[in-house]
């Protein structure tokens, strides 16, 4: 995308705008595309993209505009990657799988702590993506509910109704005894 | 307060997006309630558990990739003036060599005066709106901090020479927030800065407003007026009425 004489860029205002909020930025597109490779390239695209229509933040919130930016980004490389790649929650559920299987024989206590993290880590990388994405808005960046509607451009009782399915879905895959939902 | 109330509120509680008066009721139902109570930490749990993930942090090659971007020469309000300043004049002059091919091709009477008058205005514009925004999303939005205008008068004449207007209208419910000096249309300019309730408004001392009108610009108001003899431009994003009742108290000529 070019940049076009009536929106060019105005990277000083964009780097006071974005980059106190880049570890979140960063977290987010992380969540989205899953490797860091492709969550650092989304962030970059992001970047430009928010200098190139820096004129259209309009005050306010500039984590919550830089953040729709980001996600929009990490949902437009998504969704022209399906076609011929296989789906992301495949492949992450595969690695997250041979995470929590390299520790078979551990005593069952210690197995349990050991794998609660990555068990957790596990469960999340298979939640739908728009399950995720609001748990990891919410508990991971702190956002409150305002914030994750402005981000992904959703009222409240929808932010509301996704993050207490989302929360259901992660008690519930926990709860299940280890293995069983392989 | 029963169960089936208090349920669909555990998670607003939890989030703290529950008002007051609803704390207090569903902490009384909590109080007696061994069922909601556990409810509430295994939501509890579940939020420990996705905190002690580890965290994604931005690499640092990101960061210098970004870095390497914010380096391009730009259009752009300059963040330090010697090295910018090149850019800016870089780009002044590859805009009018654009400006110069167009009107060529248009065969049009060029005068010799340059752009336009309204590319300048829209340049203008777009830099109040940037300064008013990055000012907005700054710690604070001004470089001396003060209520008192006989402070901040005499700091603009210190730093760049010039004595804007500046007035005391906290009875008038705009208090005087203080200034800074911020870049627009290539100048060095005064930016006087009044707050009105939870609102900033900005005044430039920027030229170009004796025969401008005013404009609107993603729900900010630029508006020109002249103030004590001097362009000024008024940016804020408050409400018609306020910005008229500003206007006036300031002084503004049309």
């Amino acid at each position: 995308m070019p940049p076009r004489a009536s929106a060019p860029l105005d990277v000083g205002l964009v780097r006071d705008l974005t980059l106190p909020h880049l570890d979140s930025a960063y977290n987010l597109a992380r969540w989205l595309m899953g490797s860091p490779q492709d969550a650092s390239d989304a962030v970059h695209t992001a970047f430009l993209r928010a200098a190139r229509y820096v004129h259209t933040y309009a005050g306010g919130n500039a984590r919550a505009w830089w953040l729709s930016i980001v996600r929009n980004c990490c949902l437009a490389t998504l969704a022209a990657r399906r076609p011929r790649d296989v789906s992301l929650d495949d492949m992450e559920a595969d690695s997250a799988a041979a995470l929590v299987a390299t520790a078979p024989d551990e005593p069952e206590e210690k197995l349990h702590l050991a794998q609660s993290a990555a068990r957790v880590l596990q469960h999340l990388e298979r939640l739908p993506r728009e399950y995720r994405e609001v748990l990891v808005l919410r508990e991971i960046e702190d956002a409150s509910y305002r914030e994750i509607g402005a981000i992904l451009s959703v009222p409240i009782g929808t932010v509301m109704s996704r993050l207490a399915r989302a929360r259901q879905m992660m008690r519930k895959a926990l709860n299940a005894p280890a293995g069983a939902e392989t | 307060m029963n169960c089936e109330a208090a349920r669909p509120q555990l998670e607003a509680y939890l989030d703290g997006e529950l008002d007051r008066s609803s704390v207090d009721a569903l902490e009384g139902h909590l109080a007696t309630c061994a069922a909601c109570r556990g409810e509430l930490a295994s939501l509890e749990e579940l939020r420990t558990a996705l905190r002690a993930l580890p965290a994604h942090h931005a690499p640092a090659d990101l960061r210098a990739r970004l870095a390497a971007v914010a380096d391009l020469p730009v259009v752009g309000m300059p963040r330090s003036a010697p090295r910018t300043t090149v850019w800016r004049m870089a780009a002044a002059v590859s805009s009018g060599i654009a400006a110069g091919v167009l009107l060529t091709i248009g065969a049009s009477q060029w005068n010799g005066a340059g752009r336009g008058a309204s590319g300048d205005g829209a340049l203008l514009a777009r830099d109040l709106l940037a300064s008013h925004l990055r000012a907005l999303a700054a710690s604070s939005a001004v470089d001396v901090v003060s209520e008192d205008r006989h402070t901040v008068k005499p700091w603009f004449a210190g730093k760049i020479g010039v004595s804007p207007p500046v007035v005391d209208l906290q009875a008038e419910d705009f208090p005087l927030l203080g200034g800074r000096i911020d870049y627009v249309a290539d100048q060095r300019t005064a930016v006087i800065v009044y707050g009105h309730r939870k609102h900033v408004i900005d005044v430039f001392m920027a030229p170009g407003a004796a025969h401008a009108r005013a404009s609107e610009s993603q729900g900010h108001a630029l508006t020109p007026c002249v103030l004590a003899g001097q362009s000024a431009w008024i940016v804020s994003d408050i409400d018609a009425d306020s910005l008229r009742r500003f206007r006036s108290l300031l002084g503004c000529g049309a």
